[in-house]
């Protein structure tokens, strides 16, 4: 493929890219600055494999939007941040910090594009590519030859990633769980209430709504055909009075006969 | 052509298919408000407020997330070490190895721990 | 870009590539109304009924029908919805199950309007690694398809799916790994090339089970749709989607039964290769042929789809993750290393087949034998343990233990004092007070 092509990606990802980074930043919901990032990785991932690399583009998108951002999004979407929080500065002198290392990142990125557009040899991308028979393998060389270590380090890091997430969120156990067999046991144990299906909400009533309570032959309300969270908000009982009193009519009329 | 253009190719049809008949749909299809349609879906009741912002989700799902992400890394490093396993012989399946003793260490914690259960 | 041609592949002219991807398109919408159909059908004679047989010759053009029908329903937006987003999730649901299908290889290399051209729209050296990846961004569709409803059962839904397609996604991916190794690629075309005497399914067995068990779940099929447990979650992730934007979904998952098993016929049953006894026919494996071959391999995974559907109950979520966590997992990790050792015994230290068995043998019988010691020990560990709680049981609380008041521990009884009856008894002389009465810790006095 020609320069040109190469150029059009280029521009286009990586335009995208700095619209989703410039997304990120001002939006105001953090599900939306997620979604932007995920939209930035997706780019950086295209410029890879334009680059001749695409088992990196490829593991770009699974690793980072498929894995670390859907960490984020589960993060996001649990606790439910907006805008308003992510005013107050939780460690003292974040911002000045933050602007600091952004500002050493920003040297070191150019200091080392920089040096690499000197006076250097171009080697091109196809033969790197094909000094071991492919992108693939090239990769699998140099992390089971020169990279081995950082290869083993990054195990490293990661066990104390899974450890720390698992400390962290970890609730000691009260008691064992109880097994199937036990709480169908206790289920019906004497005195333990209902061991059956509950009966269904609505039955003889004129609203299918799972908070219309069934109405029992004697014209009393079935609460239990309620589920117990719906049975707890008060305000949401619907109760058809004259479907009870029609019910109470007909099983009369019944009981005469 | 390159290889990775009929992907863009298909990607347009797919896109392009995806949004159109979305917005056609909302020009085909009738309009008929009403305040109890437009609610949030909960069986008839009035919907419970938004469980986002406060609400409490079990911490399992996030768990559940950091293991995968663990799990993620494993498999790209194990990928290219399959494709040219012939050609780093026992050296590489000692590293390769090695490397995933080192990740099972979280997953054996956890498993220990009981993270893996679900109730 | 440099590296633009991968055997027959990128060198298409356009008109071809366009051709092949509007035939992609088509094939795979047509494949969906198809599947639609079919599975009610058998479903329905697996229930002795007769299912959908109106519209069109024995019914097959009602899910086509049910479309139009969606296009003219009313579409409800939920006043709650973040309207952008809900937007969007359809759009990347169908698109990414659509763009998955762009390395499937339907056949050998064929003549179309005399180009010569692979029945195949792309692939490249990290294809199979390619569907991953659009599978990750797949999911997204799911996830905020669920949050984007504002509703609580869809952002229930939506979580669950997520977090069962990411679990299941582990299992997929290391069940390829093995394939990977006996490939030595990651091209799909490439890995049935390597099948050609005798396909993976029948070498790596194991890893076969486990991308088809895996499969399922990935794609939240029954008995593994548990985002759509309509019990518990009314629909799942798409419970406030109407109209094409539901549509969209149902495409996707459609799809993506169509793709997994496509995946599963490529990588482990030969893709477009002829099954054996049609392989003795010289052209069996050249031209338009190997379309049928690959069409009925794909048919034959979703007719075991829909017959898992019709047979087996939904799973119940924590056995659901115990399952893959606990026994995919672990499983696929040990497979791979038995297989990665053997070859490397074989290759490097020229170990017969014959003396690998023979080792094999040896080592399952030893991991038998020591599974059950260990199993033996186990067991008397734990009635040691229960023998010892029962132990703990019979000695009375004592609630003063250390000169402070304590809580009785889970299984032990508050020993009955005779304040207490005394208060109860004064209490139920008056009115019982709601507090008391709602106290679970009313003991009968035999402790």
């Amino acid at each position: 493929m020609s320069i040109d092509g190469e150029l059009v990606v280029f521009i286009i990802c990586g335009g995208l890219s700095v619209i989703g980074a410039l997304g990120m930043v001002l939006s105001r919901k953090a599900v939306h600055s997620a979604l932007f990032i995920a939209m930035v990785m997706i780019n950086l991932a295209i410029l890879y494999i334009a680059n001749s690399a695409p088992f990196l583009g490829m593991v770009q998108i699974i690793v980072y939007t498929g894995a670390v951002m859907m960490l984020f999004l589960f993060v996001l979407m649990v606790v439910g941040v907006d805008s308003s929080d992510s005013l107050i500065e939780t460690i003292r002198g974040q911002r000045l910090f933050g602007i600091l290392f952004g500002v050493a990142l920003a040297i070191l990125l150019i200091g080392g594009i920089g040096s690499s557009l000197g006076d250097k040899p171009d080697i091109g991308l196809k033969a790197a590519n094909d000094e071991f028979g492919g992108n693939v393998e090239g990769i699998a060389n140099l992390i089971f030859s020169d990279y081995l270590f950082a290869f083993q380090a990054t195990a490293a890091l990661l066990i104390t990633a899974g450890l720390g997430a698992v400390i962290l969120t970890h609730r000691e156990a009260w008691k064992p769980k109880a097994s199937q067999k036990e709480l169908s046991v206790a289920r019906f144990m004497v005195g333990a209430g209902h061991p059956g299906n509950k009966p269904n909400p609505g039955v003889y009533a004129r609203h299918n709504a799972v908070n219309t309570p069934a109405i029992l032959p004697d014209g009393s309300l079935a609460l239990d055909s309620v589920p117990e969270p719906v049975r707890s908000r008060d305000d949401s009982l619907i109760v058809d009075h004259r479907a009870v009193s029609t019910v109470v009519e007909l099983v009369e009329s019944e009981d005469q006969n | 052509m390159n290889v990775y253009t009929p992907i863009l190719v298909l990607g347009i049809l797919a896109f392009g298919f995806a949004v159109f008949s979305i917005v056609i749909a909302s020009f085909t299809g009738p309009k008929r408000y009403n305040r109890a349609k437009y609610a949030a879906y909960e069986c008839g009741i009035e919907p419970t407020p938004q469980p986002m912002g406060g609400g409490r989700f079990p911490v399992k799902f996030y768990l559940t997330a950091m293991m995968f992400i663990i799990f993620d890394i494993e498999l790209v490093f194990l990928y290219p070490w399959a494709v040219s396993a012939d050609a780093l012989g026992a050296f590489g399946l000692i590293a390769i190895f090695l490397f995933l003793i080192n990740l099972c260490l979280p997953y054996a914690f956890e498993w220990r721990r009981g993270g893996l259960e679900w109730d | 870009m440099s590296g633009s041609s991968f055997g027959f592949f990128g060198t298409d002219p356009w008109w071809m590539v366009i051709l092949k991807a509007v035939a992609i398109f088509g094939m795979l919408v047509v494949l969906t109304l198809f599947t639609i159909w079919w599975e009610r059908r058998v479903v329905s004679r697996m229930q002795n009924r007769i299912g959908p047989n109106r519209v069109g010759p024995a019914g097959l053009l009602q899910s086509l029908m049910d479309g139009f029908k969606l296009a003219f329903k009313e579409e409800i937006i939920p006043k709650s919805a973040h309207v952008a987003v809900y937007w969007i999730a359809p759009v990347i649901s169908a698109t990414a199950a659509f763009l998955a299908f762009a390395v499937i290889p339907f056949g050998p290399t064929v003549s179309i309007f005399g180009v010569e051209t692979p029945l195949q729209l792309t692939d490249f050296p990290v294809s199979v690694l390619y569907v991953l990846a659009i599978a990750s961004v797949g999911v997204y569709g799911l996830v905020l398809a669920g949050w984007s409803s504002g509703s609580t059962y869809p952002l229930l839904g939506g979580l669950r799916s997520t977090a069962q397609v990411i679990s299941y996604e582990i299992a997929m991916g290391l069940s390829f790994v093995a394939v990977f190794l006996f490939a030595g690629s990651m091209s799909t075309s490439e890995i049935i090339a390597k099948q050609q005497p005798i396909w993976f399914a029948v070498i790596l067995l194991p890893s076969f089970l486990i991308y088809v068990t895996s499969m399922v779940g990935e794609t939240n099929r029954a008995p593994f749709d548990l985002p759509e447990a309509e019990g518990e979650l009314v629909g799942g992730f798409h419970t406030e989607y109407s109209s094409l934007k539901f549509a969209m979904f149902f495409l996707a998952e459609y799809i993506n039964m169509v793709t997994v098993s496509a995946l599963a016929a490529t990588l482990f049953l030969g893709g477009w290769l002829a099954p054996w006894p049609i392989s003795l026919w010289d052209s069996a494996n050249v031209g338009w042929w190997p379309i049928l071959w690959w069409l009925l391999k794909v048919q034959l995974f979703i007719f075991m789809f829909i017959w898992l559907r019709a047979t087996l109950p939904r799973l119940r979520y924590d056995q659901f993750m115990k399952f893959g966590w606990k026994i995919l997992i672990p499983a696929s990790l040990a497979w791979i290393f038995i297989v990665a050792t053997a070859r490397v015994f074989r290759d490097d230290f020229a170990f017969s087949n014959q003396q690998l068995l023979i080792a094999g043998a040896v080592v399952i019988a030893v991991l038998l034998i020591g599974s059950w010691l260990l199993q033996i020990r186990s067991d008397r560990k734990q009635a040691a343990i229960e023998s010892e709680r029962e132990q703990e049981l019979l000695v009375p609380f004592d609630a003063m233990a250390g000169g402070h008041p304590v809580p009785p521990m889970p299984g032990q009884v508050l020993a009955y004092t005779p304040r207490r009856v005394l208060a109860a008894q004064s209490v139920a002389a008056q009115v019982i007070p709601p507090a008391l009465d709602s106290t679970p810790t009313e003991e009968t006095p035999n402790a």
